[in-house]
This record gives structure tokens, C-alpha cells and sequence, in this order.
């Protein structure tokens, strides 16, 4: 393996969400005064590079597309161990769908070039689209696996990669290279180093505007984006409080009902 | 936007092992409602290998038409060459609307056709409704479930979706009438991608308290060990955990390590049932920031249901037995 | 002047949060209950940095300084005080070897503590006070290139976690005639003594060193004969002080936390307590201890760092963040009410955990004695 693209993206703090406001003018979320965080997914994508990177050699780069604000989760990456990173910052990303951000990804993928394997986190916690994988990997003509939980490389270069699905597990064979995005159960990501935190102070970030990138206008932020908010709410967190009533067998049916509702029945 | 452009609503059908998804036949009913509004089809796109007698089913629970690709390279799902026969139906027959359900197998396709399409495609659904101009509007939760967005793809066709399981309903018909067509299906071996080496059916088992996804919670009211069982059956039904307060542990039906609450584990779930619980502050604080919660006591003025999102008021008794039975026969039907 | 942290030292904190929110909680009850570190996380601490934090690179060390270690200190503190208590010792050792050792004694003994191979001792106190160093009765008799160590060290953290001891003993007469020691564990003569068993930091071992004839090889002793009450002051006032003060800090932390959180979610007469002035009073009250502290902590190290005398800093750091934490602590317990005094809750813990950090690594009372001779000094006549 002579290099691996992990995707990384900053999210708001899961642990400050409830201090999030909506502009009522302009419908968006006010995201000031939360802390970021690296998308706890991306961690174990990292992680999932940096083994394969000890086990078979290579280098691990990070790739972000983010305001310049994301320097400091990408330093994270770097402290825990990438080698060095990319982050495509420029104003005309911003509203940028899943489309778009795919489309400057994969212009950052091809800048960066001569690489084996891009990984990602299966969905941000933010947005969680979790489209970016199936989407990149089209705009870069590679096949992609979603919902990786295994991951293994053979010295020949092939990977076996195990994929979650409804009530069990599919395993796959892959050449290289491809896009895989993978769900927490892959690894246990590394704690940072502090010989890390030391290190990552001399790793190369390098920026890119849309004018290292040449991506077209109609395929980035707003112009390039299908898919537009038409309203927003603040969903004000009170529980729902429905009785259920009837007889045995209606509340049992409705409970069932309920539970299948919540996505933890899998069928 | 050309007036003569389609408005047909298509559903891809997911299929695996020759049993249809329940999700493909909720979004067959909302299907239904958004071609009738604008007085056009539904169509199904089948893919597998000898599934065409699931079309008529497909047929009953509301498709007009049935595109089935049936082959022997697609009898196992894979993402390239399904993304092929999606995108050339598309391409061909330019349907309006395209839904699928918010499967690992439909959150991997649905994007992957979107891209090759270059339209829109919006994730996890919970909502669809039309517009005045008849334009998709389709609610997605974000942020954990503290924001809600609508979104649209005005000016790109077909719209597309992916849906949660159990937000649309079914509508089944005795006997409907509705045109099957057979594709013929052209893959080149070279646009396979990975190779599947095998599939395995499995279960999840015990996961540790803090992890799992669902916990079913005991308190003083469930009574005795025996009754306990029910509790462990039920978690063990939904690939859950069992977590309690502190006088199952104090009795011995409970071990330690399943104490929930401030002297026990903190959990945010996003399933919790509660049985027989009261819901004082040192247990709530444990649990209170699950994402669903269920409580089922038989004190109408207990405090759980202060923090609830749906209330029972019965002896779990009658209903824990019923309850597992049902759900042994929703997920068994798959 | 300025206030502010660095990049690193925010990533730092973040980073020792991380590790202690993740590793530590599974271990809490155990420690409680048996009183026992869990030794099991001295690898993967190690492989943090946490242990070899102020020890130079060469040696297996992170080398980033005392602020540096403050932070960690205090961010272990917060999830779990023993574990700061064990590893200050654990860097007292660290900093005596560094500061007083030959080339060969820090090729030997400073990469295993680096490592996690093994806990950091330093045996300062005797039966007969701690806080009359001078008063020391541990012998060590010089024989021909041996020393024959008699006597008794107690109340000494990690003693039996570790491989190695740096241990204080009296080699002659007066204050000039202590001298320190390093002794390899199963050095014949040479035991473990009881467990003590401590109501607060429970998971911070706690024991007595035992020498009965106890022969020490000359290349064994740390500096030189007869500096031994040097290499002792220098490293509690700096190490050891500094890593108490941490421990406090943390602690204090913790209990703002819970204060905070508690007076928010429970209610009464239909609202949150913290709706009530008496209760915003009581954590406005611990809100402004935390920050007193988390400023002569942080200033002291600062000194440290920048070489400078700094004595009397960390002396009023540690007393002051110790007292202050059992204060705030107390507080809390009151704003939880009964169920402060419930083992379910954490601030009774907190307040144990507290009081321990009184008396430990030095008295209030010894530390107001060199900063009263501080702040008399520029007036007298």
C-alpha cells in the first residue's frame, strides 16, 4: 500500500448539540461558541489507515473540505498519526450538497493523486447523509464497499473486507484501489500520542482554493447542489408522551409498531 | 421544467434471499399517494435471480408497472452492476420520483445512482409530501434528531430518496392489476466490482450495557427472577441489553453491571423500554437521554412517564408475552 | 502577561480527557472497593505519554514540562483522583533521577518509568514525620562501598507497584547528613511492608518500605553523600507540590461539575434549585475557588518552567488547592443534600478524595512556614 485518503470532516460537539440556535432570518443553524470535533466515524477510518499503514508501509494523507476553522481537527489527525494533510477551503464550497462536496473530494483526491485506497467515516454525525462514499467513489470511477466492520490487507495487495447488513455480515474481495466507509465496530481508534501532538506541529497541511482545484462553478456550492433546504426547524427535544390504549392486542400491536419505528427491529 | 416529462414515482424493490424488504412495500403505499395526487404511476424496479413471482406482489401492494432484471449476476446485490440497470432505466423511462428504503443495501445504491445521474438524493426520510408545484418535499432529521430540514430538488430529475423503515405504510390489495416487463440484462464482466466472498446469516449477540442499542430496564415492579426472564427474552429478541435500578440488583435478578443510573451506567440508547419502573431522579439520570423511550407500568402517575414517548399503563405481564411473539414473527418474516 | 493556553497545550488536554474519560471509569469501582491500581493501564498510559511526561526523550520521555504535566494531572484528577496521586510519585522519581542521577543511573532507571514497566517511588517519610525531614531515622551506615540501610518508611504511594525506590536515609549528622538512595526491589534486606488503607484516594496504593541490614551498593546513591535533604526539598517543592496541587485541582473540577449539573437538574418547589440564590451562592463560591487555583497551579508550574525559583509558589499552590477543594467539596455535598451523603453519588467521594490531599506530599502547615519567611523577608530590617 503506497498511499491511503482518509476523508475527515469537523462536526459541531455532539456534547454541546442542545446549545444550538436557529437564525430565524436566514433558516440556518448558529453554529458559534460549539467546539469542534473530528466526526467520530473518520477516527476509525484513520485508524483503520494507520494499522493498515504499519502493517504494509505507505503513507496515510488526510483530506478534508472545510472552512479554515478545520486546521485544528486536522491537526488531530495528523497527532495521531497521519502523515500530513489537504484541506480544500474556499468560500465558493460553502452550500455545498453531498453532490458538490463529492465533486471537490474527488478533485482533491485526484490533486493529491497515486493512491491505493480512500477511506471514510459510514455518515457524519451532523448531516449523515452517509452519501459521500457511494458518491465520491462515482465521480472517481472506483468501485465502493459501505458499512465496513472488517478489513484486512494480503501481502499481494487484495483486501478482504467484511460489510454489515441487516442481520449479518457480507464478505467481500477487492483490488485496489477503491473507496471504503466503515461503522464503529471496525476498530478501536488510538488515543493521541503527546509525541504526537508534538510531531503534528511540524506536519504539512497544505490548502487549496478552488483556484488550485479548477473545479466548474456549476458543480460546486449552491449552483452545484440538486438537493435544496426548503425549511428548517429546531425540533425542541420534549418527549412525545402517547398512551397507548385499547385492549392487550391493540397495544401490542401498536408497540410493535413503535419499536419497528425506532430502526432497531432489523429485517 | 418539461410539461411532458414524466410523473411517474418509481420504488426500488429490495430484495434479499428472495424476500422482499418490508420497507419496499411501505414505500409502495406512499407511492401510491404521490402518483394519485398528480394522476400518474408507480412503478417497482425488481432486481435478482428467479424473483419474478414477487412482482405480483409488488402489483398488490400498489405498483402499476414492474421492471424486473432478472439474472444470475444479480442474484446477489451488488452496488456496480445494480447501479447500471437503475441508470439505464432512468435514463430510458425519466421518472419523477425514485425511493428507496434506508437500507445498508439502499444507503449504498441510492447515492451511487444519484451521481451517475447527477440529481438530487436526500437520506433517512422520515416524511414526503408534495408542494403546491408539485415538487417533492422530502423531511430529513439532522443533528441527532434536533433539527428537522425539508428538502427539495427543484430543478433535477428524478428526485430521489432513501426512506426509514416504518415511516410510510403499506397498502395492500387483495388483487391488483399491473404490467410486468422483463428486462433483458447486459453486464460486462469488468463492471462487477469486489468480488462477495460469502454471506453470513447472524444474530447479534449480548452487547455490553453502555453499547447497546437497545436496553430493556427492570424495576422493583417486575417482582420476581421468574418474571425477569421476560425481560432478558424481549432484549435478547431485539439484540439488545438488559439494564435495571437498584432493587432487581438488590434482590438478585439484576447483576451489578446492569445497573442503570447515578451510582450505575449511563446510557443513551436508541431504544429504552422501561418495565415497572417509577423513575426516580438517580435511575432517570442514566437514562433520560436515549432516543426513544417506552415505559410500561401499572401506575398511571408513575414518574417514567414523565420522560416517555409512549406509555403503557398495564401489568407487562399480558403484555411482554404477545409482545415477543410479535416480534418473533416481524423479524422472522424476513 | 498572558492567560491564555497554547494550541498544544489545548490538543494536550484534550487528548489526556479523552484517554481518561475512556480508560478510567470501567476501573473506578474495583479501586474503591480493593483499594488496588489497576495496574493494566500503566501501558497504555505510557504509550500516551502520561508517564514519562517531564522525563527528557532520550530517556523514553515525552519531555514537555510542567505546565504541560499539570494538565494532565489535573485532567486525570477529574475523572479519577488516585490516579493522579500515583503518578506525581511516579514522577518524583522521574525528576530526583533527572535532576541528581549519574548518566548511569538514568540510562538504568529513567526508560522503565517512561515505559509503564514499573511505578516511581520516592521514600521520604519516616514513622517519625514527614514533616521533620531532618528528624529522619532511617539509617545508612557506610561499610567499606556499602551502605547498610536500617529502618521504616511509611505512607509511601506506590510501594508496592514498583521495581525501584529512591529512599531518604541518614548517612550522618544534622541536615547536612541525609543522604538518598536507590534500591532495587528484592534487594535482600530490603521489604514490603503493610498495605495502608486510606479513606479517599483508595486506588493510589499506599504502603511501608521496611530495611532490615539492608546492604546498598555505593553507585546506588543519588547525588552526593550528605545532599540527600537537598535532593528531597527540591523535588517535593517542585514535583511533588506542584503534582498534589494538580491532583486537588482536578478534583476541584470535578465537584464544580457535579455542583453544577446537580443544581440544575433537581427540583424543587416546581424548579431547579439552581433557580435559588443560596444555591447559586454556594456554586458561585466554588466557581471562583476552581479558578483561584487553576491560576496559582498553572502560574507555579509557569515558574518551573522558565527555570525560576519557585518555592514558595508551588508551597501556596498545593495548601491552597487542597483546602479549597475539601471546601468545595463540603459545599456540594450540602447542595446535593441527603443525597450527598449517598454512595451513589460521586461527591462523597470527591470529598474523601479531597481531605487525603490535605495531609499528603506535605501540610499545609510546613508549606505557610516557607511562605511566611517568604512574604516577612522584604521587610525585615
Amino acid at each position: 500500500m503506497d498511499r491511503i485518503i482518509v476523508c475527515v470532516k469537523p462536526v459541531p460537539d455532539p456534547k454541546h448539540w442542545d446549545k444550538v440556535g436557529m437564525d430565524p432570518e436566514t433558516k440556518t443553524l448558529k453554529r458559534e461558541g460549539i467546539p469542534s470535533v473530528m466526526n467520530p466515524l473518520d477516527k476509525h477510518a484513520l485508524e483503520a489507515a494507520l494499522a493498515l499503514r504499519e502493517a504494509h508501509g505507505g503513507e496515510v494523507v488526510l483530506l478534508s473540505m472545510a472552512p479554515p476553522f478545520a486546521k485544528t481537527t486536522i491537526r488531530e489527525g495528523l497527532a495521531m498519526g497521519a502523515d500530513r494533510a489537504v484541506l480544500l477551503s474556499d468560500r465558493v464550497f460553502a452550500g455545498s450538497d453531498s453532490l458538490a462536496t463529492a465533486e471537490i473530494l474527488a478533485a482533491g483526491c485526484r490533486r493529491i493523486g497515486d493512491f491505493d485506497l480512500i477511506l471514510c467515516g459510514n455518515l457524519s454525525i451532523d448531516g449523515s447523509t452517509a452519501q459521500i462514499c457511494s458518491q465520491l467513489a462515482e465521480m472517481l470511477g472506483l468501485p465502493n464497499v459501505m458499512h465496513v466492520i472488517g478489513l484486512e490487507q494480503s501481502d499481494g495487495g487484495k483486501l478482504t473486507i467484511t460489510q454489515k447488513i441487516e442481520n449479518g455480515y457480507v464478505k467481500l474481495a477487492s483490488g485496489l484501489p477503491v473507496v471504503l466507509s466503515v461503522r464503529k465496530e471496525l476498530n478501536k481508534p488510538r488515543y493521541i500520542p503527546f509525541t504526537g501532538i508534538l510531531a503534528a506541529e511540524s506536519k504539512e497541511i497544505t490548502i487549496l482554493s478552488n483556484e488550485d482545484l479548477c473545479v466548474g462553478p456549476e458543480c460546486i456550492g449552491l449552483a452545484g447542489s440538486p438537493t435544496k433546504m426548503a425549511g428548517l426547524e429546531l425540533r425542541k427535544f420534549e418527549r412525545k408522551k402517547e398512551k397507548l390504549e385499547g385492549t392487550v392486542d391493540d397495544i401490542v400491536k401498536a408497540l410493535v409498531e413503535r419499536i419497528y419505528q425506532c430502526g432497531v427491529i432489523e429485517c | 421544467m418539461d410539461e411532458k416529462r414524466s410523473r411517474d414515482v418509481w420504488v426500488f424493490a429490495e430484495q434479499r434471499n428472495g424476500e422482499l424488504h418490508d420497507v419496499s412495500l411501505e414505500l409502495l403505499g406512499k407511492a401510491r399517494e404521490l402518483a394519485d395526487a398528480t394522476g400518474s404511476n408507480v412503478a417497482a424496479v425488481l432486481m435478482g435471480c428467479n424473483i419474478l413471482d414477487l412482482a405480483q406482489v409488488l402489483v398488490n401492494y400498489g405498483a402499476d408497472t414492474v421492471f424486473v432484471a432478472d439474472h444470475p449476476k444479480l442474484e446477489q446485490y451488488r452496488l456496480l452492476p445494480y447501479t447500471h440497470v437503475i441508470e439505464s432505466l432512468i435514463r430510458e423511462h425519466n421518472p419523477d420520483i425514485v425511493l428507496m428504503g434506508a437500507t445498508a443495501m439502499g444507503v449504498e445504491l441510492a447515492p451511487r445512482v444519484a451521481a451517475r445521474i447527477r440529481t438530487g438524493l436526500s437520506a433517512h426520510c422520515i416524511d414526503l409530501r408534495l408542494d403546491e408545484n408539485g415538487n417533492l418535499l422530502q423531511v430529513v432529521p439532522g443533528w441527532g434528531g434536533g433539527v428537522v430540514a425539508t428538502i427539495a430538488c427543484p430543478d433535477h430529475r428524478p428526485q430521489m430518496s432513501t426512506v426509514m423503515p416504518g415511516a410510510m405504510r403499506a397498502l395492500p390489495e387483495e388483487k391488483r392489476k399491473g404490467r410486468i416487463e422483463k428486462l433483458s440484462v447486459d453486464l460486462p464482466e469488468s463492471h462487477m466490482g469486489p468480488e462477495i466472498l460469502g454471506v453470513e446469516q447472524m444474530v447479534a449477540g449480548e452487547q455490553p450495557l453502555e453499547k447497546a442499542d437497545v436496553v430493556v430496564a427492570g424495576g422493583w415492579g417486575v417482582g420476581s427472577k421468574e418474571n425477569w426472564s421476560l425481560l432478558e427474552e424481549l432484549a435478547r429478541m431485539l439484540g439488545g441489553a438488559v439494564g435495571a435500578t437498584r432493587p432487581p440488583v438488590d434482590e438478585g435478578w439484576a447483576r451489578e453491571g446492569q445497573m442503570i443510573g447515578q451510582s450505575g451506567k449511563t446510557i443513551r440508547p436508541t431504544l429504552y423500554i422501561g418495565v415497572g419502573i417509577s423513575g426516580v431522579m438517580h435511575h432517570v439520570v442514566g437514562m433520560d437521554q436515549s432516543k426513544h423511550i417506552i415505559n410500561i407500568n401499572t401506575n398511571p402517575a408513575a414518574d417514567s412517564f414523565e420522560l416517555s414517548d409512549v406509555i403503557v399503563v398495564e401489568d407487562f405481564m399480558k403484555i411482554l408475552p404477545p409482545l415477543i411473539e410479535e416480534i418473533k414473527v416481524r423479524i422472522g418474516k424476513q | 502577561m498572558e492567560f491564555a493556553f497554547t494550541e498544544r497545550e489545548e490538543m494536550l488536554r484534550k487528548a489526556v480527557r479523552d484517554f481518561a474519560e475512556g480508560e478510567i471509569p470501567p476501573k473506578m469501582e474495583a479501586m474503591e472497593e480493593n483499594g488496588e491500581f489497576p495496574v493494566e493501564l500503566l501501558k497504555p498510559m505510557a504509550q500516551v505519554g502520561i508517564t514519562g511526561i517531564i522525563t527528557p526523550p532520550e530517556f523514553g520521555g515525552v519531555g514537555m514540562g510542567y505546565v504541560a504535566r499539570t494538565i494532565v494531572l489535573e485532567e486525570l484528577g477529574r475523572v479519577c483522583a488516585a490516579f493522579p496521586m500515583a503518578l506525581q510519585v511516579h514522577h518524583m522519581a522521574c525528576a530526583a533521577l533527572n535532576d541528581f542521577g549519574t548518566d548511569e543511573q538514568k540510562k538504568k532507571y529513567l526508560p522503565p518509568l517512561a515505559a509503564g514497566d514499573t511505578m516511581g517511588v520516592v521514600a521520604v517519610t519516616d514513622p517519625s514525620g514527614g514533616s521533620d525531614l531532618v528528624g529522619t531515622k532511617t539509617s545508612a551506615e557506610l561499610k567499606g562501598d556499602t551502605y547498610i540501610l536500617n529502618g521504616r518508611k511509611c505512607f509511601i504511594t506506590n510501594s508496592h507497584l514498583s521495581d525501584f525506590w529512591i529512599v531518604v536515609a541518614r548517612t550522618g549528622e544534622g541536615a547536612k547528613g541525609l543522604s538518598a538512595f536507590i534500591i532495587d526491589k528484592g534487594t535482600p534486606g530490603a521489604k514490603l511492608g503493610r498495605k495502608e488503607h486510606k479513606f479517599g484516594l483508595r486506588g493510589a496504593n499506599t504502603g511501608e518500605l521496611v530495611f532490615d541490614n539492608c546492604e546498598i551498593p555505593k553507585e546506588n546513591l543519588i547525588g552526593q553523600e550528605g545532599q540527600g535533604l537537598t535532593v528531597a526539598l527540591k523535588t517535593i517543592s517542585e514535583t511533588g507540590r506542584t503534582g498534589m496541587a494538580a491532583t486537588a485541582l482536578g478534583i476541584l473540577q470535578a465537584v464544580y461539575e457535579e455542583a453544577a449539573k446537580f443544581a440544575n437538574e433537581r427540583s424543587l418547589y416546581g424548579k431547579p434549585i439552581g433557580t435559588l440564590q443560596a444555591i447559586q451562592f454556594h456554586v458561585a463560591d466554588i466557581y471562583t475557588q476552581l479558578d483561584i487555583c487553576r491560576l496559582l497551579n498553572y502560574r507555579a508550574n509557569w515558574m518551573k518552567d522558565q527555570n525560576m525559583r519557585c518555592d514558595t509558589e508551588t508551597g501556596m499552590a498545593k495548601y491552597y488547592t487542597c483546602n479549597a477543594a475539601v471546601d468545595a467539596a463540603k459545599k456540594a455535598i450540602e447542595i446535593h443534600g441527603s443525597y450527598g451523603i449517598m454512595k451513589e453519588y460521586a461527591i462523597q467521594r470527591l470529598f474523601r478524595d479531597a481531605m487525603v490531599t490535605v495531609p499528603a506530599g506535605g501540610t499545609a502547615e510546613v508549606a505557610k512556614v516557607g511562605i511566611g519567611r517568604a512574604a516577612l523577608a522584604p521587610f525585615k530590617k
